[in-house]
């Protein structure tokens, strides 16, 4: 859906639980016009019962490098956090389930706001992400990495510290267990050396007798 | 330079074959939309025409031989399949996730009343597992712990989830990554 009033453009991406709204210019400078978006002068996102969310070109990349990452990663089953030093949005697991989006406003003395999502508002927000990415008319970069194919140590966070950890803690364990029980084996017992034989009686010489 | 190696690694992997795992969870994921549409099947054909790959799969048995190499299948295929092969099978399951959204969305939302939310787990439980047990190897301890209920449901959670992010055109490069993950 497109709402334009000169130059002026707002492209709107709906989805159940959430709506997302960019509004923006083609530039000019590089022979943009007519529908395009060349130059992205805000965005607002609209969460049903939540608060709004609204914020600049830099907000919005922020929020697509670390939620389109993250959703690639729960792809491969990898739930871990992602944040971008120096940007004001984090995304990772929820202690309760779901997943917890943190936002921090460049707004002194506004504290960062959490949101709670679970996994249908989470598919919704990065299908709206999606739709504005490849959609044609938005024609600026926009510098989200590609998705990779994970490595073993990735995948390796898949499985909790603890289970991951378990066995080779059990085999050292039980390497030092055993080790100790050996250690309290009594030695043993030292066969008693061979006497040395008793050296033959010198014999006197015989003195022949008168 | 830097970029040039970075399209250079992006060209090399999309020319490479998925592993075996990969065509596993290919695989498991089509049969998810087929759980989740009971006419999958003929939709998955109809879809394979409508996205112009009538030439790759002229027809149901074809479409179904590359399924087949999916190594928890009863009659299992070896061999590796063409790239051009797995990305329309990408393709097909990015599109009927999409056209399914609605479905995988209502599984996935917690605030559908817990009632409503365990029945709709327990139909889709049931369905998969009766084509698992219908078409995959018994004997696998892949395919046992998907068929229990217990064991099973984070990996049925897991493929949900997955069909749910790689729903639509912007789900492609998304799902292709991950099937082309590393053996952990």
């Amino acid at each position: 859906m497109v709402q334009s009033s000169v130059m002026k453009q707002s492209l709107v991406f709906d989805q159940l639980s959430c709506r997302l709204q960019v509004e923006g210019l083609p530039d000019v400078s590089i022979g943009q016009s007519g529908a395009a978006l060349g130059i992205i002068t805000g965005w607002s996102l609209q969460w049903v019962g939540r608060p709004l969310l609204e914020g600049r070109r830099e907000h919005l990349q922020a929020l697509m490098q670390v939620v389109l990452p993250y959703a690639r990663h729960l792809i491969s089953g990898v739930r871990r956090e992602f944040s971008v030093a120096g940007e004001p949005v984090d995304i990772g697991p929820h202690p309760d389930g779901g997943h917890r989006l943190l936002l921090r406003s460049s707004q002194p003395d506004t504290p960062p706001l959490e949101m709670h999502l679970d996994d249908a508002e989470l598919a919704d927000l990065v299908r709206v992400l999606d739709l504005l990415r490849l959609d044609p008319r938005v024609q600026l970069p926009l510098a989200i990495p590609d998705p990779e194919p994970l490595g073993p140590r990735e995948l390796m966070e898949r499985i909790p510290l603890h289970r991951r950890l378990s066995a080779p803690v059990g085999g050292a364990a039980a390497l030092a267990v055993s080790a100790a029980l050996v250690l309290l084996l009594p030695p043993p017992a030292v066969p008693p050396a061979p006497t040395p034989a008793a050296p033959a009686a010198v014999e006197a010489p015989s003195t022949p007798r008168p | 330079m830097a970029k040039d190696t970075s399209e250079a690694a992006t060209q090399d992997r999309s020319s490479r074959p998925l592993p075996r795992r990969g065509l596993e969870r290919l695989d498991l994921m089509l049969l998810c939309m087929e759980a989740l549409d009971l006419n999958g099947g003929e939709a998955m054909v109809w879809m394979s025409e409508q996205l112009g790959y009538a030439a790759l799969f002229p027809n149901r048995v074809e479409l179904w031989k590359r399924r087949c190499h999916n190594p928890l299948r009863r009659s299992c295929r070896r061999g590796e399949v063409p790239v051009a092969e797995t990305d329309a099978l990408i393709r097909i399951l990015c599109v009927m996730a999409d056209r399914l959204y609605p479905m995988l969305r209502s599984l996935l939302s917690s605030s559908e009343p817990e009632s409503v939310a365990k029945e709709r787990w327990a139909l889709f439980q049931g369905r998969l597992g009766e084509l698992i047990q219908e078409r995959m190897n018994p004997r696998r301890s892949g395919v046992q712990k998907l068929l229990d209920p217990n064991d099973g449901a984070a990996q049925r959670l897991q493929l949900v989830q997955g069909l749910s992010l790689c729903a639509g055109q912007g789900g492609f490069e998304r799902i292709k990554a991950s099937l082309m993950d590393a053996v952990a």
